[in-house]
């Protein structure tokens, strides 16, 4: 391990965790976005999910460098070649609890918001999405982080992430890169998560707290030990 | 005023979950709709604010059809309170209060002050305003429900098993809560239920549901436990109907005597002189316990009676509010036989023997049912507006 080597490259560390960063959180958004609508569709016409997630399913079992290989004719070695696959990819996390969220909104709730004179898509929008975000937060989560690390074989195409410190480490037999590379990798994802349990808290107060002891440590420490009981109950 | 006319609600399948049904919900009178599960009464409450569609027929809201109006403006009408309570986990209690009038187009101030008013009218601090539902017991989760229905002011209110998931001194508060603000408010309610104790405590009238929507009678609660038509409404009102029928005949005509009253200051020679098997020792007017005769004999005669053991009394009712079923209630729990009655500052004014009692009871029986031959053939009476609880006040 060359210690001195990290800080010569930082910015060259910075900046390829930066890339790695954008194709990572980029793809698990646009999987998000695609997801809302078919989750909601899914949803509510129960027989349009099974062949959906048929499809989601096949995807993701796809390679992805065989994925992203198909797509160069029309992409190019760019990010977007990277940005589709893997969004392709997220929507086999995201989608399912974007349903599992939506179906587990207690039906007395809609029951009661229907009786009391809300329209279909209000209802939607101000109850049973609200209500299914801790489920669609926890998908996210998993899409994020597993896009943060698939975005890094990117530079096997071309494109700049952290994977550059790989191949570039193993040609040189620098393994001191080759760790910066993967620490780098993981910080970058460990932190993603987080920012979205912090989220997550910020957006749903009304959820019961398991660690009311620790409510005078607001932020990170308690998120941090929340996410083993989360992990849980996303699965 | 909530009319069904001919109203069958029957599923693809081919079940018939309400059979034609004919019901008259009187406008400020609650009409509580009782039978096993099954037997159709939460389909005729959703078919009330369209969260089912009747297959045939009609139901009218003050004579207009609610078919003809858009299902979510018929809605904001109409309160709906359900015994999970379906509040919105993700709003705090002021919001949940606050969703109809915020539906209806208020500002959400003047829809949170509404909301503050209404928790103390279903009597809960309004420091719970900013709570969560979570952080709420089921109890007080029930009254927000209510507070909910209430909110928009509706002149109707839905009722699905309200108070069943609470437990039984929580809901028998609810109930007389709910009896008082009723009281104020005069809201046309249809309330669903399977306890015909809730039925008969809460209902100005009670519509009792046999299997597959059809109504086996529908009456006063008086009138149910009182004539029941048949032996399927017999043994659904239960074998004690006859001892609950007493709740509805009030004590002010029951005879007092006040031969066995002394004052702990009375001397045990007095208490002989009574002629009483037994003697209330009453303590600043207040009853303190019943001594036997049989044992003032081993007492000096100038004995006061404070320093003899009393026995305890059980508990009195209060004559002319309580009701014969609380005065019979007395006598039997008495080591004496006899009911103390007092007024309404505790003050002890008679006590009451079973004779005493049985006395007051079939003069209060043959009052109402001169009432009822008096005012209709019985089965019509009670689909009438205005129909009150008997209040009977039996002269002997």
């Amino acid at each position: 391990m060359s210690w001195s080597w990290i800080p010569q490259n930082w910015s060259l560390i910075w900046q390829l965790t930066w890339e790695n960063a954008k194709l990572g959180v980029l793809s698990a958004l646009y999987g998000l976005i695609i997801s809302l609508p078919l989750g909601i569709i899914a949803a509510r016409w129960r027989w349009f999910y099974p062949p959906t997630l048929t499809v989601v399913s096949v995807v993701y079992a796809v390679p992805s460098l065989a994925l992203w290989i198909a797509l160069i004719p029309a992409f190019g070695l760019t990010d977007t070649t990277v940005i589709i696959g893997l969004t392709a990819f997220s929507l086999c996390v995201i989608l399912p609890n974007v349903v599992a969220g939506l179906r587990a909104v207690p039906a007395p709730v809609t029951q009661a918001a229907t009786a009391m004179g809300y329209g279909p898509t209000r209802r939607l929008v101000t109850v049973e999405l609200p209500l299914a975000a801790p489920v669609i937060i926890g998908g996210l989560r998993v899409g994020v982080v597993s896009s943060i690390s698939l975005a890094s074989l990117g530079q096997l195409i071309g494109v700049s992430s952290l994977s550059y410190l790989f191949i570039d480490g193993l040609q040189r037999s620098f393994p001191t890169e080759i760790i910066v590379g993967l620490v780098a990798v993981i910080v970058l994802a460990v932190l993603c998560d987080l920012v979205l349990v912090v989220v997550r808290r910020l957006l749903t107060p009304w959820q019961p707290r398991r660690q009311v002891a620790l409510a005078q440590w607001p932020g990170l420490q308690r998120a941090g030990l929340q996410r083993s009981g989360l992990r849980r109950r996303a699965a | 005023m909530i009319t069904f006319e001919a109203v069958t609600k029957r599923y693809p399948d081919g079940t018939v979950a309400v059979d034609a049904l004919d019901l008259e919900v009187p406008a400020g009178k609650t009409v509580v709709l009782v039978g096993p599960s099954g037997c159709g009464k939460t389909t005729t409450l959703r078919m009330t604010n369209r969260l089912v569609e009747p297959t045939e027929g009609r139901i009218t809201i003050d004579g207009k059809d609610i078919r003809e109006q858009n299902p979510a403006r018929l809605r904001r009408g109409i309160g709906y309170v359900i015994q999970q309570t379906g509040l919105f986990p993700h709003r705090t209690v002021e919001d949940n209060i606050a969703t109809v009038p915020v539906l209806n187009g208020w500002r959400r101030q003047k829809a949170r002050d509404r909301a503050r008013e209404l928790l103390a009218t279903v009597g809960l601090d309004p420091a719970l305003a900013r709570r969560y539902p979570y952080q709420l017991s089921g109890g007080q989760q029930q009254r927000v429900g209510v507070a909910r229905a209430l909110a928009a002011d509706p002149p109707v209110l839905l009722m699905d098993e309200p108070f069943s998931a609470v437990d039984p001194v929580v809901r028998a508060s609810l109930q007389e809560e709910l009896l008082a603000l009723q009281h104020d408010l005069q809201k046309t309610i249809l309330f669903v239920t399977h306890d015909i104790e809730e039925a008969i405590k809460v209902g100005d009238l009670v519509a009792l549901f046999r299997p597959h929507g059809k109504i086996a009678q529908f009456d006063t609660p008086e009138r149910l436990l009182g004539d029941p038509v048949d032996d399927y409404v017999a043994g659904f009102v239960g074998f004690d109907r006859g001892i609950r029928r007493l709740s509805f005949f009030r004590s002010q005509g029951l005879s007092l005597s006040t031969g066995p009253l002394l004052s702990a200051d009375a001397t045990v020679a007095k208490a002989q002189a009574a002629g009483e098997p037994w003697i209330l020792v009453t303590d600043g007017g207040k009853p303190r316990g019943w001594i036997p005769a049989d044992s003032l004999a081993a007492r000096k005669s100038d004995t006061p009676l404070s320093q003899l053991d009393a026995e305890p009394f059980g508990h009195s009712f209060t004559v002319g509010t309580d009701s014969l079923r609380a005065a019979l209630d007395a006598a039997v729990l008495s080591p004496a036989g006899q009911a103390v009655g007092v007024d309404g500052n505790g003050q002890a004014v008679g006590v009451a023997t079973f004779d005493q009692l049985r006395a007051a009871i079939q003069a209060a029986e043959r009052a109402a049912d001169a009432d009822a031959d008096g005012s209709d053939n019985s089965k019509k009476r009670a689909a009438q507006p205005g129909v009150q609880r008997a209040q009977s006040g039996a002269q002997p």
